[in-house]
């Protein structure tokens, strides 16, 4: 798609929760990460369409914004981006600015701001299908009038007003609407100054910035225009909005009776995550056995098509042992997504951060880092990036700092292989997940606690949240959610872990031994002899050589973890046996078994605190602004996960477990 | 200096944390730290609100959004019934 086609740039604007990614979607038809909580979109997204006119614009998605005031380094994005004042990005054209319908009043604020940037302005009253069933009737001609701007009608979801939207935006582009309020004469004329400067400094919206300035500098002009703007809404409602008398918000207060109650809620909480976690091995097994199947049926034909030797060894213990031990792993990953996904799409995410609220509070935290704290058992570096949406910047390192201890699916894998070692049973198992992601959340926690007052003196947390209503799950996007992660999954696979797998392998089985002992081959080539250095920084976490070579393997990627154990335990005799029977029928050289609980536990205690992920630790740099914090943190995590992994094995073996 | 009708509905006002839970208010005034963040997120005087619970963070409505904010904040609001 060349740039030089596009005539237009239009940004999209809107509060958190408006639709704005699903507006995106149905324009674009690109796929993004929809939440149904506030901040899901937290970086630049753009695309390009059609008009039914054949024009073609250029669509950015802007995060979500209550106001051009930011709270909040993403809301600081949207105001520059609008004001010009944004690095590597060009004013927009016209701005398409997404309002609920449902909750027009407050959304409207946002839309008055935008008039006030002189920009040619295209409204779209989203959600009017929910609004039309809560009984509110909508003007939008009248809304049109009143300020100046085009509204268009639209259902995101349902794509219905799509076609009338792009129709509206249609180019030329209608001219911008000009200010709706008129401040008395000493702040007109402190304005009309400030644009003046703007203008010899040659800002790129000097209207936008000279408004901005008078705002800034002078708190009583500040709420002079903010209370001025609402008046303006206020009466604008009046004739482009009829509210039913009745409540009608009587199913989300039912649910939130049971959902935010001080006890019930706690229970409804803990039940579902439950769920969660023994869904994600109840479920998958099905699906992972037909992996597992077609694993071995495919290593049995490329033994009896290719001769025995090094190629047919690269191909069967390496490649395929390699990447089927990671993509075993697919169905749980769906798993967690897909519960992930559910919950936000039906707005249950919110209400987790408002119990949370209490509990994260007490480690110097509010519920605002439960939602990106909550993204990173997906994966660290969306939750990473979803701290944009917290206001306090002590509260936002914090948080970076210790979310790496919410478990991310990456994990999952190690888990999964290690937990039926110790654990029998699908309850049993789903519990003692549940346990890992816990200890996990308590350790972030507690270091929090710790954190928090040495990272200097700071305002305190204040908590303000929008808890959506309760809707129906919007299954296609959970299905494109889920698709994209589980396609990302595969592609990993495919590409770094197949690339590691490789490496593995040739490490595994280079230089060769004269002896056709297994043993002898493995203690002799590069991983035996790497395997030797470590084994005594690794031993008295009761690990042997192997598992000492997939820990440093897994700081690459902490799925390699598994492949390298199951190219390690290729080469063992038992061909025909599944992974985990190998693993427990595994033994030291003087007989006794290798992988004990305990060896399990004091695995499993390691990747619960490591941070093996070199990805995280770049975007760390990057939102941290610095070296320092990314580094400490890798160093200081993985010290912690060596000791913590040191402490429960000598404690273990000095009580008697084995 | 007799007060002004202003004065005597202020002084009849409660804060949101004050104000009873089912009732609805109108905002008359919104004084503090966090002013600007309130206003912006709906809180600004004039607006109809209506309180859903108490609490150490509080539910309430306002142009029909449910807002979950602390007492800190409800603090900061000044409400008359309406």
């Amino acid at each position: 798609m060349s740039s030089s086609s596009i005539e237009a740039r239009i940004a999209l604007v809107g509060n958190p929760n408006a639709g704005k990614t699903t507006l995106f979607n149905a324009l674009t038809g690109q796929n993004q990460k929809v939440g149904n909580y506030t901040g899901a979109t937290v970086s630049r997204k753009s695309g390009t369409f059609f008009t039914p006119h054949g024009h073609k614009f250029e669509l950015i998605d802007l995060p979500g914004a209550y106001s051009l005031d930011p709270n909040s380094p993403d809301e600081e994005i949207t105001r520059n981006v609008l004001i010009g004042d944004q690095e590597d990005e060009e004013t927009p054209n016209l701005i398409l600015c997404v309002l609920d319908a449902t909750h027009l009043e407050r959304h409207l604020y946002l839309l008055i701001q935008v008039i006030d940037l002189g920009y040619p302005i295209v409204a779209a009253l989203n959600k009017t299908d929910s609004a039309e069933s809560q009984g509110l009737r909508l003007d939008p001609t009248a809304l049109s009038e009143r300020f100046g701007v085009p509204f268009v009608a639209i259902s995101a979801m349902t794509e219905r007003g799509i076609t009338q939207l792009k129709q509206a935006l249609r180019h030329p582009f209608p001219s911008p609407p000009g200010r709706l309020w008129k401040g008395p004469a000493e702040l007109e004329e402190a304005i009309k100054k400030s644009t003046k400067l703007a203008e010899t400094n040659r800002e790129n919206n000097p209207a936008a910035s000279g408004l901005m300035a008078v705002v800034k500098d002078n708190p009583e002009a500040k709420e002079f225009i903010q209370k001025t703007r609402f008046e303006y809404i206020h009466r604008a409602v009046e004739v482009g909005l009829q509210r039913p008398n009745e409540e009608l918000l009587a199913l989300t207060d039912r649910i939130d009776a049971q959902t935010l109650h001080p006890i019930k809620g706690w229970c409804i909480f803990t039940a579902l995550m439950i769920t969660v976690f023994w869904s994600i091995f109840k479920f998958a097994e099905m699906p992972m056995g037909l992996i597992e199947e077609g694993q071995e049926t495919l290593q049995g034909w490329v033994r009896d098509f290719i001769g025995e030797g090094d190629f047919q060894s690269l191909i069967v213990d390496g490649i395929i042992a390699g990447v089927g031990g990671v993509l075993i792993f697919l169905p749980q990953i769906i798993l967690l997504f897909f519960f992930i996904s559910l919950l936000e799409s039906t707005g249950y995410m919110a209400r987790a951060a408002y119990l949370m609220d209490g509990v994260m509070n007490k480690v110097g935290l509010s519920g605002k880092s439960f939602l990106p704290l909550l993204s990173g058992y997906a994966c660290a570096i969306p939750g990473i990036m979803a701290t944009r949406t917290i206001p306090n910047n002590k509260e936002r390192l914090a948080t970076i700092l210790i979310l790496p201890w919410t478990s991310c699916t990456a994990r999952l894998p190690v888990y999964t292989l290690i937990i039926p070692l110790i654990f029998v049973g699908a309850l049993q198992q789903g519990l003692a997940l549940f346990g890992i992601y816990a200890l996990g959340t308590i350790t972030a926690l507690l270091a929090a606690k710790i954190l928090k007052p040495r990272l200097g003196k700071t305002e305190p947390s204040q908590f303000l949240l929008e808890l959506p209503p309760y809707q129906k799950p919007q299954w296609r996007h959970i299905l494109q959610q889920v698709s994209e992660r589980a396609f990302a999954f595969i592609k990993k696979a495919g590409t770094v872990i197949l690339g590691l797998s490789i490496i593995l392998w040739f490490l595994e089985t280079y230089p060769k031994s004269d002896s056709d002992d297994p043993i002898v081959q493995q203690a002799e080539s590069f991983n035996g002899q790497i395997g030797e250095i470590i084994e005594p920084v690794v031993a008295p976490l009761g690990w042997d050589t192997r598992m000492g070579t997939a820990m440093i393997a897994s700081f690459a990627a902490r799925e390699v973890f598994r492949s390298s154990i199951a190219i390690s335990y290729a080469t063992d005799e038992e061909d025909g046996k599944e992974m985990r029977d190998k693993l427990s029928a595994s033994t030291h050289s003087d007989g006794t078994a290798l992988y004990t609980p305990l060896v399990g536990l004091s695995i499993i205690v390691f990747f619960i605190y490591a941070l093996q992920c070199l990805p995280t630790t770049v975007i760390v740099r990057r939102e941290t602004g610095s070296w320092k914090w990314a580094l400490g943190q890798l160093t200081g995590m993985t010290i912690f996960a060596y000791l913590a992994a040191l402490l429960v094995y000598q404690i273990g073996k000095f009580l008697g477990y084995s | 200096m007799p007060k002004s009708a202003t004065d005597l509905e202020l002084d009849s006002a409660l804060t949101l944390s004050q104000a009873a839970i089912g009732c609805d208010f109108q905002i008359r005034q919104v004084e503090g730290p966090a002013c600007s963040q309130l206003r912006d997120i709906g809180f600004c005087e004039q607006m109809r609100v209506k309180k859903l619970t108490n609490g150490r963070n509080m539910l309430c409505t306002v142009c029909g959004t449910r807002l979950a904010l602390s007492k800190d904040l409800a603090d900061q609001i000044q409400v008359v019934p309406a």
